[in-house]
C-alpha cells in the first residue's frame, strides 16, 4: 500500500505507456556502437562468399572457367548454376509468383546479375578470386525501355514462352507478349470512359515515377551455418520477414521447417530493400551445406544499389474529369510498370501492382478505372515498396499531380480544388470506386488546420508579388508552394485477401509475465530502426499496467518468436500492435479472475485501474499487477491454472488509412536550378499516438527520404543497360546539409477497428512528402506555363525547366 | 562517347601510314600496352592495363584494321574484355593528309564501355579516354618524327 498517495495520473505516468514520449530503449546500444548487425556475427571456421557478376545487361553465358580462381590461396569453392541444378536451386521463386535465377543459368538479364559464387577463407581471397573467374559472354540486344520491350522481337525470358515463341500464362493471368508480365485492373472501364468523354472539363497527363532504391545504410547480407551433426540450419540475415524466409527456405531446400532457425539481428534500415529473397541468401546456405562450415555473404554498396530490390519505375498515364466548378467526376489511370528481368515485386499475391488502386486518393471520385501492365526489361528485379505501403507512393504521387494538373486546367487554386473534393467525415467508412473501404478520416479538419498554420493566403499573395517582381527584373528567384493531401493504406492485411506466396498476412504477439511482475514479449515482426522495443512495450504497459521499463521485447528469432509476416508496409503497429493489445487483454482477463479471488469478490466486482484491479466502490481494496503476477504462479487458485501468459494471432478485419496534410514552401534560383526549402509543414493523422517522439522521428526520416526521391535520387541506366548511379557519388543520399527544418503537427482520428485505434505512421511522410516536394518545384513555374515535369528535380533538371520556359532569355 | 582530334606529325604520309601498321610502334605508344601480336595484316591481339578512377584491369582484346583506303585513310575496330572490371568496344576512323613535309592526322573515335568501369568511372571516362588518346597520338607523333628525322 506504499503508493496510496499517488494519484491514478501519477501511476499512469510511471508506466510510460501509450502517449508518452518514452526515450528509445534501443539507442543505448546503438549510440555506443554495441548494436549487433549481420556483419558483426563471427563464427569459428566461417568462410566468406562473393559474387562474380555480369558486366552485360543481356548476354548468353557460353562458359565459366574457375581454374585460375581456384588457385588463389584460401579459395574453397566456386559455385555455378551447374552445381545448383542437381539440387533444384539454380532458380528460386520470387515473392510475385515468378521465378528468378539464383546464378546465371545460360544467360544474364541485367547488369550485375549473379553468375558464380566464390567461397574463400576470407573476403580478400574471395574478392581476388572473383576477378579471376573467366566468363565467356555472347552479347544480346539490350532493352531498357518497357514500351520498346512490348514491341520488340527480342525475348528476354525464354522460359516464359512455348515452343512457338508465344507467351505462356503468368502468375497473374494471360500475357499478351513474351516481355509482358501481367495486366491488372480495378474499377469500371466503360463507365469511366463514358463519364470522361462527356465531362465538362478533362485534364490529361503522363508522368514517370523514376526508378530509385531504398539504399539502407546497412546493405543486405547473411550468415548460414549448417550443423551436420544435428541437421539444423541457422540462418542470420537482413530479413524484414524472418518467418516467411524460414518457410520459403524450407519449401525450396526441402529442409524440414523445424530444422531451420532464422534470426534477424539488428537491422540497419530496411525501407523495403530487405523484404525479398536474394541469391546471396541461397548461396550462403548451399555453400554452408557443401563445405560444412558457416558462410557469410555481405553486399557492398554498389551491389546493393545495382542488384537488390529497386523501387518505383512506373509510367503513369492519367485522365481526370470534373465539372466547371471543379467537382471531380471520373479518374482513368494506365500504368506501364518496368519490373526488370524477373518479377520480384514484394506485393500480396492478389495485388501484382500493390495497392495502386488507392489512386483515387483522399477524394470522393465516383467513377474510376485503373489498369497496370507489368513488363520485363534488362534491368535489376525488385519493385519493392520503398518506405511506403505496396505501391502507395506511386498512387499518391499520381493523384496529387493530377489534382494540380486539373487545377491548372480549371484555373483554380489547388488547395480549394482539394477541399471541395475531399471525402467528408460523415462518409466514413467510405467505399472507394476502386474497391477499398476507408476506415476513418476527417480530412477537412486536417486541411484547414494546415492552411491556417502556414497562412496559406498570405503565401499565395507573397508568391504573386514574387512573380511580378521576377517579370519586372527585380529578382531571379521564384517561389513554389507545394501541397499534398494523402491517404495511405497500410496494415496488410486481412488474410481473406492478403497473402504473400500463400502465407496469410496476420501477425502475432506472445507475452509472458514473470512472477515478480516484469515481462517478456515476442512478436512476429522485426524492427529495422522503428523502435518496436520502445513502442510495443508501451502498448503492453497501458493495457496490463506494468511499467514499460519492466518489459523485454524480442523479435526476429523464429525459434522463439511467434509466427508473423514481418515488418514492411507500415504493418507492424496495425497488425502486430493489435496482436500485442489483444494478447495483453487476454492476460488482463485472467488477472481479473485472480484479483477477484484474492480480494474475495466476484469477477465482475473488480475493475481495472491503471496498474491494478480495485473493488468497485471500494478503491482502498485492490491488488496490483505485481501482486497478481506473483499469485498467478505461486498460489493455488481453484479453477485457474498457474502462470500468466498469452499469445494472440491477429487477422485484421480491414487495412488502416492514415492521412495527412503537407505544405512545402520553396525558393528556386532560376539561374542555377537550386531549390531552397524555406518551410516544410507536416500534419499527420495516424490515429492513436503511441509515442509522439518516435512519430516525430519517423516523420523526419520519411520526409528526408521523400526529399531525396523528389529532388535527385534515381537509379539511371544508359541504353547499354549500364547502371549509371551505382555509387553514393552519383546516387543522391541527403545529409544534414540538404535537409530543412521540419514542422510537425497532428490530428487524431482513431481507426475504429484497431484495438487501440492506431493506424501506423512510418511511411506516411514519404508517401505524402514526395508529391509535396515535387508540387512545390512545379508550382514555382505554374505562372510561366508549366503543367508537369518529371522527377527527380535535381538542379540540372530544374535549370532545364526554367530554360525550356524561356526564363533565361 | 565520341573523341576527335587533329595532330601534326613531322614525317611524310607513307611513313606515318606504315608506322600505324607497325605493331612494335603501336605497342610502344599505346599507354599500358603489355602485348601486341599481329596475326595477319588485318588482325591484332592486344593486352592493355587500364586504370580508370578506382578500377584497374587488364583488358585483352582483338583489333581489326581496315587498310582498303591506304594511305589516305585507315580505320580500326576493336573490343576489349576486362573480366570483372567490364568491357570496352569501339572504333576509330583516321585520315592522313599530306602537307609538304608534314602529315596531318585526324581521328574520330567512338567508344562504348560497360560493367564496373562504366559505373564507377562514369564521371572519369571521358576525361581519361581523352587523356589516353592524346597520350597515344603524342607518343606516336614523337616516335614517327624521330624515326623520320
Amino acid at each position: 500500500m506504499k503508493d496510496e498517495v499517488q494519484t491514478p495520473e501519477d501511476r499512469a505516468a510511471g508506466l510510460k505507456g501509450m502517449g508518452c514520449s518514452r526515450k528509445r530503449v534501443e539507442d543505448v546500444r546503438f549510440t555506443q556502437g554495441k548494436g549487433n548487425y549481420v556483419d558483426d556475427i563471427k563464427l569459428d571456421g566461417m568462410l566468406f562468399g562473393d559474387f562474380v557478376r555480369s558486366p552485360y545487361a543481356h548476354a548468353r553465358v557460353k562458359s565459366i572457367n574457375s581454374e585460375e580462381a581456384m588457385k588463389v590461396p584460401g579459395v574453397v569453392a566456386v559455385i555455378t548454376a551447374a552445381d545448383l541444378e542437381p539440387l533444384g536451386l539454380h532458380w528460386m521463386p520470387t515473392l510475385a509468383g515468378d521465378k528468378q535465377m539464383v546464378l546465371a543459368d545460360g544467360k544474364v538479364l541485367f547488369q550485375g546479375q549473379e553468375v558464380a559464387f566464390v567461397v574463400a577463407e576470407d573476403r580478400y581471397a574471395a574478392a581476388d578470386a572473383v576477378e579471376l573467374v573467366e566468363v565467356e559472354y555472347e552479347e544480346l540486344p539490350v532493352i531498357v525501355d518497357p514500351f520498346e520491350a512490348l514491341k520488340s522481337d527480342v525475348v528476354l525470358r525464354e522460359d516464359t514462352v512455348d515452343e512457338n515463341g508465344k507467351a505462356t500464362d503468368g502468375a497473374h493471368g494471360p500475357r499478351n507478349h513474351p516481355n509482358h508480365i501481367f495486366t491488372w485492373e480495378a474499377g469500371e472501364e466503360a463507365e469511366t470512359n463514358a463519364v470522361i468523354d462527356s465531362a465538362e472539363v478533362v485534364a490529361e497527363e503522363t508522368m514517370y515515377y523514376h526508378r530509385t532504391h531504398p539504399c539502407p545504410l546497412e546493405t543486405c547480407g547473411s550468415v548460414a551455418s549448417m550443423d551436420k551433426v544435428t541437421g539444423k540450419l541457422t540462418l542470420w540475415g537482413t530479413f524484414q520477414a524472418p518467418h516467411a524466409i524460414r518457410t520459403v527456405v524450407s519449401l525450396i531446400s526441402g529442409i524440414a521447417e523445424h530444422n531451420i532457425r532464422v534470426i534477424s539481428p539488428d537491422i540497419g534500415g530496411g525501407f523495403g530493400n530487405k523484404v525479398g529473397a536474394y541469391s546471396g541468401y541461397v548461396c550462403s546456405v548451399v555453400a554452408s551445406i557443401v563445405t560444412g562450415r558457416p558462410v557469410k555473404w555481405i553486399e557492398d554498396r554498389m551491389e546493393n544499389l545495382m542488384t537488390t530490390a529497386f523501387a518505383r519505375d512506373y509510367w503513369m498515364k492519367g485522365k481526370i474529369s470534373a465539372t466547371k466548378e471543379g467537382k471531380i467526376t471520373g479518374l482513368h489511370c494506365h500504368v506501364t510498370a518496368d519490373h526488370g528481368g524477373f518479377d520480384a515485386c514484394a506485393d500480396p499475391t492478389k495485388f501484382p501492382a500493390g495497392f495502386m488502386n488507392i489512386c483515387t486518393g483522399s477524394y470522393d471520385i465516383p467513377t474510376a478505372y485503373l489498369a497496370v501492365d507489368g513488363v520485363y526489361t534488362n534491368k535489376a528485379p525488385g519493385g519493392v515498396s520503398y518506405r511506403c505501403s505496396f505501391r502507395v507512393t506511386e498512387a499518391v504521387y499520381f493523384i496529387e499531380r493530377m489534382i494540380e494538373v486539373l487545377a491548372i486546367k480549371l484555373n483554380m487554386d489547388a488547395a480549394e480544388l482539394r477541399r471541395i473534393n475531399f471525402i467528408k467525415k460523415e462518409q466514413f467508412p467510405y467505399q472507394s470506386a476502386l474497391g477499398w473501404e476507408y476506415d476513418s478520416g476527417d480530412y477537412h479538419t486536417a486541411w484547414d488546420k494546415a492552411m491556417k498554420a502556414v497562412d496559406y493566403d498570405g503565401l499565395r499573395a507573397e508568391q504573386a508579388q514574387r512573380v511580378e517582381d521576377f517579370k519586372a527584373g527585380k529578382t531571379r528567384s521564384l517561389m513554389g508552394i507545394g501541397l499534398s493531401f494523402f491517404t495511405e493504406i497500410v496494415g496488410a492485411g486481412p488474410v481473406k485477401n492478403c497473402d504473400i506466396l500463400g502465407l496469410g498476412m496476420f501477425d502475432s504477439c506472445e507475452i509472458r509475465i514473470h512472477p515478480t511482475g516484469s515481462a517478456i514479449a515476442r512478436l512476429g515482426t522485426i524492427s529495422q530502426g522503428q523502435g518496436h522495443a520502445t513502442t510495443f512495450s508501451q502498448i503492453i504497459a497501458s493495457e496490463i499496467g506494468i511499467p514499460a521499463d519492466d518489459i523485454t521485447l524480442e523479435e526476429g528469432d523464429t525459434d522463439t518468436a511467434p509466427y508473423g509476416l514481418g515488418t514492411y508496409g507500415s504493418r507492424s503497429t496495425p497488425v502486430a500492435g493489435a496482436a500485442t493489445a489483444m494478447a495483453a487483454r487476454k492476460i488482463r482477463a485472467k488477472a481479473q479472475m485472480i484479483a477477484a479471488y484474492l480480494l474475495e469478490v466476484h469477477d465482475d466486482d473488480v475493475e481495472f485501474d491503471v496498474d491494478r484491479f480495485v473493488v468497485k466502490g471500494a478503491p482502498e481494496r485492490f491488488k496490483t499487477m505485481k501482486e497478481i503476477a506473483f499469485a498467478a504462479y505461486n498460489q493455488a487458485i481453484p479453477g485457474i491454472e498457474p502462470g500468466l501468459e498469452a499469445v494472440s494471432y491477429y487477422d485484421p478485419p480491414n487495412m488502416t488509412y492514415p492521412f495527412g496534410a503537407y505544405v512545402c514552401v520553396m525558393d528556386i534560383d532560376v539561374d542555377t536550378g537550386v531549390p531552397d526549402i524555406r518551410r516544410f509543414y507536416a500534419l499527420d493523422d495516424c490515429g492513436t499516438r503511441i509515442n509522439p517522439m518516435i512519430i516525430e522521428g519517423q516523420v523526419h526520416g520519411g520526409l528526408t527520404e521523400a526529399l531525396a526521391v523528389a529532388l535527385g535520387q534515381e537509379i539511371a541506366y544508359d541504353e547499354m543497360g549500364n547502371v549509371k548511379t551505382g555509387t553514393l557519388m552519383d546516387f543522391f543520399l541527403p545529409t544534414a546539409w540538404e535537409v530543412p527544418n521540419y514542422e510537425t503537427d497532428y490530428t487524431v482520428t482513431p481507426s475504429p477497428h484497431h484495438p487501440i485505434g492506431a493506424k501506423g505512421v512510418g511511411e506516411s511522410p514519404h508517401v505524402g512528402g514526395v508529391p509535396c516536394f515535387s508540387n512545390a518545384v512545379q508550382d514555382a513555374f505554374r505562372a510561366f506555363g508549366l503543367t508537369h515535369t518529371n522527377m527527380p528535380h535535381d538542379h540540372w533538371r530544374i535549370w532545364k525547366t526554367a530554360n525550356d520556359l524561356g526564363l533565361h532569355d | 562517347m565520341e573523341l576527335s582530334d587533329e595532330i601534326r606529325i613531322s614525317a611524310p604520309r607513307d611513313v606515318v601510314y606504315a608506322a600505324l601498321n607497325d605493331p612494335e610502334v603501336l605497342q610502344e605508344c599505346i599507354p599500358g600496352c603489355e602485348e601486341l601480336i599481329q596475326h595477319s595484316p588485318e588482325e591484332l591481339e592486344a593486352k592493355v592495363v587500364l586504370k580508370i578512377g578506382p578500377v584497374k584491369a587488364k583488358f585483352s582484346g582483338a583489333v581489326t584494321l581496315d587498310n582498303s583506303n591506304a594511305p589516305g585513310a585507315f580505320s580500326l575496330t576493336g573490343e576489349g574484355k576486362g573480366g570483372a572490371a567490364g568491357f570496352a568496344k569501339g572504333g576509330a576512323d583516321v585520315t592522313l593528309a599530306d602537307e609538304g613535309e608534314e602529315t596531318v592526322l585526324t581521328y574520330v573515335a567512338k567508344v562504348e564501355m560497360g560493367g564496373k568501369i562504366a559505373q564507377l568511372g562514369s564521371r572519369l571516362i571521358q576525361g581519361t579516354a581523352k587523356k589516353l588518346s592524346a597520350k597515344f597520338f603524342q607518343s606516336f607523333a614523337d616516335k614517327v618524327s624521330e624515326t623520320a628525322a
